[in-house]
C-alpha cells in the first residue's frame, strides 16, 4: 500500500492563486497551495480581509465555509484568521485568507475589520472569535456574547493560550442578555425553552407575536457547550477521533471522517480504497436513520401518529443494523485515523444490503400514504419558507439549501474518500438530466414539504450508493494505513470536510508542537451554518407551526454548541 | 408489468409483531456495551509499562492504577468508560469489550471496579421485555399509577437523547410499561438527566430540580452525566451532574442503550418507595 500523495497539481489552484495575485499584487504577502485544493492566500494586513472575502464570493462564486481564529502569538506573535472560502461548481477549491490580528496592549486591544455587515454569514462566527479569544470585530453590530453565557466574565478567553482547559472561573452577575425588542399595540413576547417539552436538545427561543403570527424570533444557544475545542488541544490525536464521533451524536460518522480526513491530508497518508468505501457506507447509513427520524418528526408534529410509528419502527431497524454493522447503535467506533476500524465481510454486507432494501421498500409504503393524505400535505405546503436568496445570504447548507433549490451537497462540489467515484444520485450525469435537474430546483419552494421531499430523495439516493458501493468493495482486505507521528509536523494544518445528513461539515487542524497533540480544532457543523435560518423560517408563520419548522430543518444544538 | 410484492410490508396487518423486529430482543453480538477485566488476568503479575499506556491512552480517564498496601492495582471506572474499545484493543489480556450492558446503580462508588475481580459484575443482557414486565409489575405496585418522567439535556451531544426518544418508538414502546414521559418538571416523578452539566446549562438544571414535586429520583444517563465522560470536569462542564444535583440512580453508557435506561427505571421505582 502506498501512503504517499500523488504530487500532481491541483487543475484549478494555481490559475486561481495567479487570479488573485492579479487583483491584489502587493497587498498579499503569499499565494501557495496545500493539501491538494486548499488555496492559502496572505493577507499583508488585515484590513484587507473584508475586500478579499467579497472578491472570493462575487468574483469567485466562493461560499464561507468557516473561519478560524488560533492564538498564534506564542509562535508567531499574533492570532492569526483564516478565512476558507469553498468553491464548488465542480472546480473543488478551496480558498483560505489569511490575516494576522496583533495582540496590541491595554489601550488598544486587539481588532478585526467585520465582514458582517456585507456577508451576514460571517456574524456568527465573529462574535464567537469576540468570546473566545478577545479580538473584537469592528463594525460587527452585534455586540452580545455568544458562547458563553452572562456568568462569564468579560476579560477571560478560553481559547487564548494561556487559558487552562481545567480552570474554574468565577460567576459574576452581568445584566440579562438583551433580546430585541418589538414594541407596538398587541406585540407580546413568549419565552420558551432552555428545557423544552419534548425529549430534545437546550435552547432558548425568544418570540414576538402579534396574535398568532409571529413577528420576530430569536434564537439563543450555546446551552451544551462542552468546551469541545479547548479540550481537543489537551488530548491524543486518536482520542480527539472519539470526541469528534460526540460533537454531535447523531452524526457521529460525518463528524469522525471530516476529522480524520483532515489529519490524514496532514500526515499525507490516504486510507486504503475499502476503507473509504466502508466510511462512506456507514455515512449513509446515518443519513438514512436521522432522516427517517426526522421524518418521523414531522409526522409527529402534523398530529399524524401512524406514519410516525411507522418511520420509527423503520428507524429502529436501521439503528439495529449500525449495531450489528459497528457494534454501536449511533456508529460510534466506525473511523481511525487512517481508515476504519470495522470491517464488511460479504455476509456483513449482505445483511445491510437485506435490511436497507426491504426499508427502502417499506418506506416508499408509508411516503405514499403520507403524500396521499390531505392533513399532512397542507400543514407541510407553504409552511416556514426560506427564500433562495436567505440561503445565499445566510450560506445555509444540506437539505436547507437544497429544500430551497441551491443544489450544494459537499459529496459532489467537493468529493472526498470514496465519493470521487461514486455518483451521488442520479440528476448530474448527462447534460439532459442536469437540465431537468436545474428546473426542478428552481420550482422548490423552501418550505417544509420541500424540505420533506428532499429528505425523502435523501433517503432513495442513500440506499442506491450504499447498494452501489456493497456491489463493488475493494477485494484488497487493508483497513488501515496507520497515521505516523513523526509524519505529523509540528503546526502543519489541513481541511477535512463532509456531507452529514444535516450538510457540511467542516474540520480544520492544526498539528502541535507535542508530538500526537493538536494546536487548534476548529469545527464548524451544519448545525452551525444553518440556526440563522429558522428565524427567517417561522416569519409570518403561526406559534403553534413552529415545531414542525424546527424539526424539518433538524438542527444540532451540540454540534452547534461544541 | 409489475408483479404484486408478496409481502405486505409495514403498512400490512401485525407489524408491532414483526419477527425481524422482536427478534432482535437482545443486543447485537458486537454491541460495546460494557468493559470488563479479564477473570484469568489476575493469575499473573501486571505488566507495568502496558497498564501504564493503557492507562494513558484511556481518552475519559477510566483506567486509573494505584498502589495499594504495596501491590499495584488496576481500577476501571464504568461511569467515565465510552465503550470505545482501544484498550481491549491494546491489552486484550487485561480488557475484555462485552456484548451485555453495563450494569446500572445507586451508587456512584459502585461503578468502580478492581482488577483482579472475580467478583465483577458482568454485563446485562436481558431483553426489554423482560425488563419492561418487571418494571411495568413494580410501577403498578409502588405507585398504583404511571410513572411521569421528565428528560432534561443539560449538555450532552444527542446520543443519550436518540436512546431516549428511542424508549418512545413502537419497539420499545416505554408506554405499555405505565411509563411516560411528560412536558413538565411539575408533573414529573423521575427527572432523567443527560449531558455534562454544562455551565450554561447549571441553573437551568438546578430550577427544573427544583420544580419537580417530592418524593423525586433523579437519574444520571451516561458516562457524561455520571461524571463528565470523555468531556471531563473543565471550564465549561462540571464532570457529572452529581455536582449540581443529588443523584439517586446512575446508568453507564455512551450511549446506554434502551435496555439500560428501562433498567435504571427500575431502580428508580424502587426509589420512590
Amino acid at each position: 500500500m502506498t501512503t504517499g500523495r500523488v504530487a500532481i497539481a491541483h487543475p484549478g489552484a494555481a490559475s486561481c492563486g495567479s487570479r488573485l495575485l492579479e487583483r491584489f499584487g502587493t497587498r498579499l504577502t503569499a499565494v501557495r497551495t496545500m493539501n491538494w485544493n486548499e488555496v492559502h492566500v496572505d493577507a499583508g494586513s488585515k484590513d484587507d480581509i473584508p475586500e478579499l472575502c467579497l472578491y472570493l464570493r462575487d468574483e469567485l462564486k466562493g461560499v464561507l465555509g468557516t473561519i478560524v481564529c488560533s492564538d498564534e502569538r506564542r509562535v508567531s506573535g499574533a492570532f492569526v484568521l483564516r478565512y476558507a472560502f469553498g468553491i464548488g461548481n465542480g472546480e473543488d477549491l478551496f480558498v483560505i485568507v489569511t490575516a494576522r490580528v496583533e495582540q496590541g496592549d491595554y489601550a488598544s486591544p486587539p481588532v478585526f475589520p467585520s465582514i458582517a455587515l456585507s456577508l451576514p454569514a460571517a456574524t456568527l462566527y465573529e462574535r464567537e472569535i469576540k468570546d473566545m479569544f478577545g479580538l473584537t470585530p469592528v463594525g460587527n453590530p452585534d455586540t452580545r456574547p455568544l458562547t458563553l453565557h452572562e456568568h462569564w466574565p468579560d476579560d477571560v478567553f478560553p481559547l487564548r493560550k494561556e487559558f487552562e482547559l481545567g480552570t474554574k472561573v468565577a460567576k459574576v452577575l452581568k445584566r440579562d442578555y438583551e433580546f430585541l425588542k418589538v414594541e407596538g399595540e398587541g406585540v407580546s413576547e413568549i419565552p420558551v425553552g432552555p428545557v423544552h417539552a419534548g425529549i430534545i436538545e437546550p435552547g432558548h427561543f425568544r418570540f414576538s407575536i402579534l396574535g398568532e403570527s409571529i413577528v420576530n424570533l430569536e434564537t439563543r444557544l450555546f446551552y451544551t457547550h462542552r468546551g469541545v475545542e479547548k479540550l481537543a488541544e489537551n488530548l491524543k490525536l486518536e482520542q480527539v477521533l472519539l470526541l469528534s464521533e460526540r460533537i454531535s451524536g447523531d452524526e457521529a460518522v460525518a463528524n469522525s471522517s471530516a476529522y480524520c480526513q483532515a489529519v490524514e491530508k496532514v500526515a499525507g497518508v490516504v486510507p486504503p480504497p475499502r476503507a473509504l468505501q466502508i466510511r462512506a457506507v456507514c455515512a449513509e447509513l446515518e443519513r438514512v436513520y436521522n432522516h427517517l427520524g426526522t421524518l418521523a418528526g414531522l409526522s409527529t408534529d402534523v398530529g399524524f401518529a401512524f406514519g410516525a410509528a411507522r418511520l420509527n419502527i423503520l428507524k429502529e431497524r436501521m439503528m439495529q443494523l449500525n449495531e450489528e454493522v459497528a457494534g454501536s447503535r449511533l456508529l460510534f467506533g466506525v473511523n481511525r485515523l487512517g481508515g476504519v476500524g470495522i470491517d464488511l465481510p460479504l455476509e456483513r454486507s449482505r445483511l445491510v444490503k437485506g435490511v436497507i432494501d426491504t426499508v427502502l421498500d417499506d418506506f416508499n409504503r408509508v411516503i405514499s400514504r403520507l403524500r396521499n393524505d390531505s392533513s399532512v400535505m397542507d400543514r407541510l405546503r407553504g409552511t416556514g419558507a426560506i427564500g433562495l436568496k436567505d440561503v445565499a445570504e445566510l450560506g445555509l447548507v444540506g437539505v436547507a439549501a437544497r429544500g430551497s433549490g441551491l443544489d450544494v451537497d459537499t459529496r459532489r462540489d467537493h468529493p472526498y474518500g470514496a465519493y470521487r467515484s461514486i455518483v451521488i444520485d442520479p440528476h448530474h450525469d448527462t447534460p439532459r438530466h442536469i437540465t431537468e435537474h436545474e428546473v426542478e430546483m428552481a420550482k422548490r419552494r423552501g418550505d417544509v414539504l420541500a424540505r420533506f421531499e428532499t429528505r425523502v430523495e435523501d433517503v432513495v439516493n442513500s440506499v442506491n450508493i450504499i447498494d452501489e458501493v456493497l456491489g463493488n468493495l475493494d477485494c484488497e482486505p487493508e483497513l488501515l494505513v496507520p497515521v505516523q507521528m513523526e509524519a505529523l509536523k509540528p503546526f502543519g494544518h489541513a481541511l477535512g470536510y463532509a456531507e452529514s445528513h444535516r450538510g457540511q461539515t467542516v474540520h480544520w487542524v492544526m498539528i502541535g508542537e507535542e508530538p500526537d497533540t493538536l494546536f487548534r480544532y476548529k469545527v464548524r457543523t451544519a448545525s452551525f451554518a444553518n440556526w440563522p435560518a429558522i428565524e427567517v423560517a417561522v416569519l409570518n408563520d403561526i406559534v403553534a407551526d413552529f415545531p414542525l419548522v424546527n424539526k424539518s430543518l433538524d438542527l444540532s444544538y451540540a454540534g452547534n454548541d461544541l | 408489468m409489475k408483479k404484486t410484492n408478496p409481502r405486505h410490508g409495514i403498512l400490512g396487518d401485525h407489524v408491532e409483531t414483526d419477527k425481524r423486529v422482536l427478534d432482535v430482543a437482545r443486543s447485537a453480538p458486537s454491541f460495546r456495551g460494557d468493559v470488563a477485566f479479564v477473570p484469568s488476568s489476575g493469575d499473573r503479575p501486571l505488566d507495568l509499562d502496558l497498564c501504564r499506556q493503557v492507562e494513558e491512552i484511556c481518552a475519559p480517564k477510566a483506567i486509573a492504577s494505584a498502589e495499594v498496601n504495596g501491590r499495584f492495582q488496576l481500577t476501571l471506572d464504568k461511569g467515565r468508560c465510552i465503550m470505545c474499545g482501544i484498550c481491549e484493543e491494546m491489552a486484550p489480556a487485561l480488557f475484555k469489550v462485552q456484548s451485555g450492558f453495563a450494569r446500572p446503580v445507586r451508587r456512584r462508588s459502585d461503578l468502580v471496579v478492581a482488577q483482579p475481580s472475580d467478583k465483577s459484575p458482568t454485563g446485562l443482557d436481558h431483553s426489554r421485555e423482560e425488563i419492561g414486565r418487571r418494571l411495568s409489575e413494580k410501577v403498578t405496585k409502588i405507585l398504583g399509577r404511571s410513572l411521569a418522567i421528565r428528560e432534561v439535556d443539560a449538555g450532552s451531544c444527542n446520543g443519550c437523547e436518540v436512546e431516549v426518544a428511542a424508549l418512545n418508538n413502537p419497539i420499545y414502546d416505554i408506554e405499555r410499561f405505565g411509563v411516560h414521559f411528560v412536558a413538565s418538571p411539575r408533573h414529573a416523578d423521575v427527572l432523567l438527566v443527560t449531558g455534562v452539566g454544562s455551565r450554561n446549562m447549571e441553573s437551568a438544571l438546578k430550577r427544573t430540580y427544583d420544580a419537580t414535586p417530592d418524593p423525586k429520583v433523579v437519574i444520571a444517563v451516561g458516562a457524561c452525566a455520571s461524571t463528565g465522560g470523555l468531556f471531563g470536569d473543565t471550564y465549561a462542564t462540571s464532570g457529572g451532574i452529581g455536582n449540581i444535583v443529588p443523584v439517586d440512580i446512575f446508568v453507564p453508557g455512551c450511549p446506554p442503550r434502551p435496555e439500560a435506561l428501562l433498567y435504571g427505571l427500575l431502580l428508580a421505582v424502587d426509589r420512590i418507595r
